[in-house]
């Protein structure tokens, strides 16, 4: 069991996509990136975030899959199709609720973010919470996102920034914006 | 060095057959720490990893580093020297030959003998940049004065890093970049950041600018453009291009009105005060706003804010230097941290945000016009003395000063300079006024350029030669922080590419000049003679030996001795470097930007960069993700001002100033002022947006004013809107 945890704080994203560019890094990823980075309103502004896969406890993209190629690791990293399973029906790109799997046509291949396996199964930090820049992603301790979690809920009915789970559970933990809400500054 | 809360133990991850080589990356001044990964069986680059114990950047990096590594073995990498016979196509990518080593710098020598034949010492020039090692830096500025012996070396730190050396030398005596070490940074309580989009320019700082809000601490930005790190701050003084000097002299005014001075500090550290305190007395909110354009109840706030915080830093970067009072922007803005007396100890001080790899370090050891190294000015005679001792010259014999970057161009017009020897730079896109530099490059007599690829500047050269990059070769460089670091060689140069040191020896012996340079057989050759000749000077690097940096990770200069540790705070004692021990507060008359918009002309035209590129992108648009994510410039709009122009989204449209004009895609963003378009300045030939900037140059750093200049849009279907 690894010790740590996937952490998003969507407020710190500053739109790098170092994220993406370190994702092709990892040994397996064969130079193509796995995740995404939205500009969430960019003729208004420069906010930008980035969508992760939530490595979901139940995940709908392997429930979805009739070949049980995506294989879920004893960490909770939900994987990436196996080569040798995978059809190429796309079931799981649409059960996703988020879009998270990606298809290669060419390969007629399915593959996903399998939080850096490699790395992750002993505990190093996946290559895009590595180099993220700005502490939007971070490869935190149980205890270390339970104490996010308390700093950044406000209580005030307006601001619900430490979610538990999105649609269900999921083991990666996401803050959404707003999280300096509750920060008591210092004069 | 101390390790703080961002630093964590992390083991590395090693592929099977290979090994991991420990440097830093090849571009901004930030120089994250980071692993290349090399293949133990080709010993080749392959990828990279982490750096997670560098204590600066912990691991971190932006996507221009992740993909640094692709450069070393890129398709583009020049192999051998090339030689155009044919100088009609100067200007262009053709008639470029392969050659023999032995035939380039043959031809490379007879040229330059010949000119200075004709027509003196001073026909030849060099023109260098800083994203190289300390060595190279170093050794460039002895080839000029000892090899070529001429007055005319500058290069391209006068386009980026200049008006920030001008002005902590005139403020502070010394030109240290940041008077605090980086570590400090999330513990201040205020970050007063002016003209820096730290946010895509050096985005691992931002960690720990994050950091201080989230502790409570407070962001204070002044940019014209609400930039990924003015989105969030806490007070975005959203200021007209230019316009900086008159918001901290406003910002100035109310600190001493409110009674934020620190007396005791001012009375016993500085001199100046009073005479500053009676200019800035006009700078009144109300003023200060009609100038500024940033509203009253902004600019209280910022003053109160950071008259209020116990510990503040004030950082800035290009957007206040890039002015021709870039100057008098830099000691404004230190004026902030003399009078409130916030500097000299931990977590309070002054940073600019170094453009370049070495940006600090190049521009400390002779490749300016006026300096020799360890900052000593040529027009020393102790200097002169002393270095000339090093090199093994006459001192009547070190040349004169020279003039700044821009003025070489001017002299090349003019036929007075007719040789150029460019390396680790790419004027025709990052000079100013492009049209004219352009044609002073294609008017030379003969040019020489050092790159690995074939930049747009290579396109003027007679004779390329093929240097490596920053991977295949070792050195020094110094950081933001003013840390002096180690660059490992992970990979040996590939073709027939070398280093420019080794190029520089191989030449003097063409030249006559041998005996100086023969005994410089490797680069820590170089270093040990560059240590020497840095003893005694003000960026004294005599204790930074490559096994001191190892083990400290890293050393700050000063570093005089081999038993001294370094300096990463400067004037712990507030005690400096002026002869009198003191500050100097400046008082600073406001002057606006060289052009102001007009009827013809009525917007400002303000440049920078994107996170995905580096400086002139020569390197960066080789790099795939780079340029997927930015593969062309474009030009950023107010959607009011679009209106105005009947101009949409995604449409392309012509930009023309006084100097030039080009064609951009229309990016609409309410992230701006109405009165101001932004374009990126990292792209070539018809869209170098330098082809409309102004060389309005700082009297005292020669700084181009590139982030204001008046400019018109042109709707290119139906014409011009009215
Ligand atoms: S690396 Fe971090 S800051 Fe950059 S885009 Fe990804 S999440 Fe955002
Ligand atoms: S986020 Fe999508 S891809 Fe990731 S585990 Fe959940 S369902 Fe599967
Ligand atoms: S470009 Fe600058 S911020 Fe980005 S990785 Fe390189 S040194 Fe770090």
């Amino acid at each position: 069991m690894t010790k740590r945890k996937l952490y998003l704080e969507l407020e710190n994203c500053i739109g790098c996509r170092s994220c993406l560019a370190a994702c092709t890094q990892c040994g397996g990823h064969e130079q193509k990136n796995r995740n995404y980075v939205y500009d969430v309103n960019p003729l208004v502004n420069r906010q930008t975030m980035p969508l992760m896969c939530l490595h979901c406890a139940d995940p709908a993209c392997a429930r979805s899959c009739p070949a049980q190629a995506i294989q879920i690791h004893e960490t909770g990293a939900v994987l990436s199709a196996l080569v040798e399973k995978c059809i190429g029906c796309q079931n799981c790109t649409i059960a996703c609720p988020y879009g998270i799997p990606k298809f290669d046509e060419e390969e007629n291949l399915m593959y996903k973010c399998d939080l850096c396996i490699d790395r992750t199964k002993d505990d190093i930090p996946p290559m895009c919470a590595s180099v993220c820049p700005s502490n939007t992603l971070q490869w935190l301790t149980e205890e270390e996102i339970e104490m996010k979690k308390q700093s950044h809920d406000v209580g005030n009915d307006k601001w619900v920034t430490s979610m538990h789970y999105l649609e269900g559970e999921t083991n990666v933990t996401v803050n959404l914006p707003g999280i300096l809400q509750g920060t008591v500054k210092l004069f | 060095m101390q390790k703080d809360k961002f630093f964590r133990e992390i083991e590395n991850v090693n592929h099977p057959n290979e090994k991991l080589i420990k440097t830093h990356c090849s571009y901004c001044g930030m120089q994250c720490g980071m692993n290349l990964r090399v293949n133990t069986l080709t010993n080749k680059i392959v990828g990279v990893e982490p750096r997670y114990e560098w204590p600066v950047t912990v691991g971190k990096m932006c996507p221009k580093g992740v993909t640094a590594y692709q450069q070393t073995n890129h398709k583009d990498r020049i192999l051998k020297p090339l030689i155009r016979d044919d100088s009609s196509l100067n200007g262009t990518k053709e008639g470029f030959r392969e050659a023999s080593w032995e035939e380039a710098l043959t031809l490379v020598a007879k040229n330059f003998k010949e000119l200075q034949a004709h027509y003196g010492k001073d026909s030849l020039s060099v023109f260098s940049g800083v994203s190289m090692t300390n060595e190279k830096c170093y050794l460039t500025g002895k080839f000029a004065r000892v090899a070529l012996g001429t007055r005319y070396i500058d290069y391209n730190g006068r386009f980026c890093m200049s008006s920030a050396a001008g002005g902590f030398l005139r403020t502070f005596g010394v030109d240290r970049g940041s008077t605090l070490p980086w570590t400090d940074i999330h513990e201040t309580d205020c970050l007063f950041i002016a003209g820096s989009n730290t946010a895509e320019c050096h985005p691992t700082s931002m960690f720990r600018v994050w950091a201080v809000q989230e502790r409570g601490g407070y962001l204070i930005v002044a940019d014209p453009r609400e930039t990924p790190l003015a989105r969030r701050a806490d007070i975005h003084l959203d200021l007209r291009p230019g316009t900086d000097l008159a918001l901290a002299n406003g910002i100035l005014h109310l600190l001493i009105k409110n009674g934020h001075a620190d007396e005791q500090f001012v009375n016993q550290h500085t001199n100046g005060f009073e005479e500053t305190k009676e200019l800035v007395e006009q700078f009144t909110p109300a003023y200060t706003s009609m100038i500024t354009g940033v509203s009253i109840e902004k600019i209280e706030r910022a003053a109160e804010v950071y008259g209020k915080a116990p510990n503040a830093i004030v950082m800035f970067a290009r957007g206040i230097e890039q002015q021709h009072k870039g100057v008098d922007n830099v000691s404004a803005y230190c004026n902030l941290a003399l009078v409130t007396g916030k500097i000299g100890r931990p977590k309070a001080g002054v940073a600019t945000f170094t453009g370049q790899g070495n940006g600090q370090g190049g521009r400390e050891h002779g490749q300016k016009s006026d300096l020799l190294p360890g900052y000593r000015k040529i027009t020393d005679p102790k200097a002169v003395e002393h270095v000339s001792k090093v090199w093994g010259i006459n001192p009547e014999d070190m040349p004169q000063p020279g003039v700044s970057a821009y003025e070489m161009f001017e002299l090349m017009e003019q036929k007075t300079i007719r040789g150029l020897y460019l390396l680790c730079s790419n004027p025709a896109v990052s000079a100013p006024n492009l049209n004219f530099v352009r044609n002073a490059m294609k008017n030379l007599d003969f040019m020489v350029c050092s790159d690995f690829y074939l930049s747009e500047s290579a396109e003027f050269a007679d004779v390329i030669l093929p240097s490596v990059t920053w991977s295949e070769d070792e050195g020094t460089v110094t950081n933001l922080e003013g840390r002096i670091i180690k660059i490992n060689k992970a990979q040996e140069p590939i073709g027939e590419s070398k280093p420019d040191w080794q190029m520089q020896v191989e030449l003097a012996n063409l030249l006559g000049k041998g005996k100086h340079f023969d005994h410089l057989k490797t680069a820590r050759d170089v270093a040990e003679e560059f240590r020497l000749a840095t003893k005694g000077g003000n960026a004294d690097y005599y204790g930074a030996t490559w096994d001191k940096i190892d083990k400290q990770d890293g050393v700050f200069w000063p570093c005089r001795e081999k038993e001294d540790k370094g300096t990463p705070h400067m004037f712990l004692d507030n005690k400096f470097y002026h002869s009198d021990g003191r500050a100097k507060i400046c008082a600073l008359p406001y002057r606006p930007p060289a052009e102001e918009p007009c009827e013809e002309y009525p917007l400002r035209l303000t440049t920078g960069r994107v996170v995905y590129h580096y400086l002139s992108g020569n390197q960066t648009r080789r790099i795939p993700f780079l340029k997927d994510m930015c593969p062309d410039p474009y030009v950023e709009v107010h959607p009011s001002t679009a209106e105005k122009y009947n101009i949409n989204h995604d449409e392309v449209v012509k930009l023309f100033t006084r100097r030039g004009k080009a064609e951009y895609k229309v990016k609409i963003t309410e992230a701006i002022r109405e009165d101001t378009v932004f374009v990126p300045y990292h792209f070539g030939h018809d869209e170098s947006i330098n082809l409309l900037t102004i060389a309005a140059l700082d009297p005292m750093s020669r700084m181009p004013e590139f982030k204001a200049c008046a400019v018109e849009i042109e709707k290119l279907d139906t014409g011009k809107v009215l």
